[in-house]
């Protein structure tokens, strides 16, 4: 598992024909959708490999393709994607429904570092629907052959609203379960869910993650990532164990449409997980 | 690789003979004389060599404005049929810029973690013919970005001018093929070409240390000076569309009556979409960090990923201008002020 999935075709361009199995409407609001996939070629999902934090393009003939985070783990027999409609392609996307085909090519970018977190606690901070790849981060690492291999995990994850969070049954789920810290925040909460109020930094801050033999991945929309890093150095996370994962516009996934570049890294292949130290001597441009 | 001979009057039978074994594209006179452009030809019939450069550079004919990745139909949406080969081409009177810049391109689309399969196929389908520079225009300053107006990058054959002939120095073994009929030059010839090289390089005189420059830029990209040197730039983006070295594409799909293509086609850095996240968040959303990022492309992040610059001084970007923003202002600019 330490080396990144890679496309298994030769014309990186041509995308896979997937289909559709499941749709999941995860919001109140009814924007977040969680897509089920499956290889309409059952060899290629052998040959399709990824950790989490990969990206792949969705597209749709004639509409276009745009990239996402995998949201499921490895180990799960579909790939899923959880988009929110906010673009043409996301929008087109939203009207599909089960049985339907689309084009899917990757995986693309550079995970998150588990291989190197081995024997490590691991600290996920999470922020609105960028949550997806680490699903697929704690789905992976909960696995009963995998479980033994890390320390504590502690997920810090918040949205606007209880209507808001992502893949509610899973966090109930992990909610009963001893081997998991999860607490959840909101900005405001309501009757039917027993998150804590309160700004992701802020309630990081009183969770206080222990930073000794820890990692955290890191994932959320700009504003958060600001509030979150200071709160993660004084809880004493060095640059060096903190892990983000950016977006940016993309054409191509494989460094060449030239428009992901943050300085000279390109977030397609170069991240779009960064530690922290490497961000930080990148320019503000993000 | 021995130099050969090419009469002028002999164009015509040379191109011909070419022709007979693949696509011959060449500089084509159209009405305004400053707009050739590469396109086939079968004879010395419309070539234009007295104009030193095409508006478009020969990049179009490697990465097209416009080409199909892929043809699909939309009621099996998922089965895509890829586009066809394209036959073997000889590339005749490419300026030495121009062809240097396909070096730097080969760093980007030939990168082995990420081959461009319809680039690699045009490349390696494709065999170039040089002209080198005698003259070079106001405009021209390869020898400031690591070129030369005799320069050999990229070529499989040279033609320098030695008056009612051309020295044909051939480059590779593709190029030995092409020269093959030809009759062995002579030492006065091959010294003739060195003192017209040496000539056509003493014309151009800007000479920055873009290096040093290179450093300087690392630290530089809060400075205010962008404010400044972007001020006059209307971001239209003509200095990307016609620049030999600028790569950035768009992908797009277009669909008619059922059936549709996966379209690439140049994009540009200089406008505001290039880079807008679909929630409205755009990371380059005015017209100086646009400019900011453009040059610093060039003179800094490329060069610290793979060497060398990303420019090779043909001075498209000057004569198109039409804010008259000239790149050596800028990098002279940056060069003063930055410390």
């Amino acid at each position: 598992m330490n080396t990144p999935g890679r496309p298994p075709l030769g014309n990186p361009y041509l995308p896979l024909p997937v289909r559709l199995e499941r749709v999941t409407v995860e919001n109140d609001a009814r924007d977040l959708k969680t897509f089920e996939l499956t290889f309409s070629d059952p060899g290629l999902r052998e040959k399709f490999t990824f950790v989490p934090g990969q990206f792949s393009f969705l597209g749709l003939a004639g509409v276009g393709e745009a990239p996402f985070g995998i949201a499921s783990a490895p180990h799960e027999a579909n790939l899923a994607f959880t988009l929110k409609k906010a673009g043409h392609v996301t929008t087109a996307l939203h009207e599909l429904s089960p049985g339907m085909e689309l084009g899917l090519r990757g995986p693309y970018g550079n995970p998150y570092p588990l291989h190197t977190a081995r024997g490590r606690n691991i600290v996920i901070v999470s922020g609105g629907f960028s949550f997806t790849t680490l699903r697929s981060v704690i789905v992976h690492l909960m696995r009963p052959d995998r479980r033994g291999d890390y320390g504590r995990i502690t997920v810090v994850y918040g949205a606007r609203s209880p209507g808001e969070l992502l893949y509610k049954d899973e966090l109930r789920a992990w909610e009963a379960l001893p081997d998991i810290d999860l607490t959840l925040c909101v900005d405001r909460a309501d009757g039917d869910w027993p998150a804590t109020e309160g700004l992701v930094p802020n309630v990081l801050r009183e969770v206080a993650p222990s930073a000794k033999n820890a990692v955290a991945l890191v994932c959320g929309p700009p504003v958060m990532l600001r509030f979150t890093h200071p709160v993660l150095e004084e809880l004493g996370f060095s640059p060096d164990d903190v892990y983000l994962s950016l977006e940016n516009r993309m054409k191509c996934g494989i460094g060449k449409c030239g428009r992901c570049n943050i300085g000279e890294v390109y977030v397609c292949k170069d991240g779009p997980v960064f530690s922290y130290r490497r961000l930080r001597e990148l320019p503000g441009e993000n | 690789m021995t130099p050969r001979l090419l009469a002028k009057k002999d164009l015509g039978r040379f191109i011909a003979a070419l022709a007979k074994e693949a696509e011959v594209w060449a500089p084509v006179k159209s009405t305004d004389r400053e707009n050739c452009r590469f396109g086939p030809v079968t004879g010395a019939e419309g070539i234009c060599l007295d104009c030193l450069q095409t508006r478009l550079p020969v990049k179009e004919l490697f990465l097209p404005q416009r080409e199909i990745l892929f043809r699909f139909k939309s009621d099996s949406p998922a089965r895509v049929k890829p586009v066809s080969d394209i036959p073997a081409r000889v590339v005749f009177g490419v300026r030495p810029c121009d062809a240097a810049a396909l070096e730097l391109f080969d760093r980007v689309f030939l990168d082995p973690a990420g081959d461009d399969p319809y680039y690699r196929h045009r490349r390696e389908r494709t065999a170039l013919i040089g002209v080198a520079c005698d003259d070079p225009g106001t405009a021209c300053f390869c020898t400031a970005v690591g070129g030369d107006p005799h320069g050999t990058a990229a070529l499989d054959l040279l033609l320098e001018d030695i008056g009612d002939r051309w020295l044909c120095r051939p480059l590779t073994e593709k190029g030995e093929r092409l020269a093959a009929a030809r009759g062995p030059a002579g030492k006065d010839d091959c010294a003739e070409t060195e003192r017209r090289a040496a000539a056509a390089r003493e014309q151009m005189t800007f000479a920055p240390d873009l290096a040093q420059l290179a450093e300087k830029l690392a630290g530089a990209f809060d400075h205010e000076i962008w404010e400044e040197l972007a001020r006059p730039c209307v971001n239209c983006g003509v200095c990307t569309y016609l620049c030999p070295t600028c790569h950035c594409f768009d992908v797009t799909d277009e669909e008619r009556h059922g059936r549709g293509a996966r379209i690439r086609a140049w994009d540009s850095c200089q406008f505001s979409l290039f880079t807008r996240h679909a929630s409205g968040h755009n990371p380059r959303p005015t017209g100086t960090t646009r400019l900011r990022n453009r040059t610093l492309h060039k003179f800094r992040y490329f060069p610290h990923t793979h060497g060398p610059l990303l420019c090779v001084g043909c001075g498209r970007c000057i004569i198109h201008c039409p804010a008259g923003i000239d790149l050596r202002e800028t990098l002279e600019t940056l060069t003063a002020t930055l410390r």
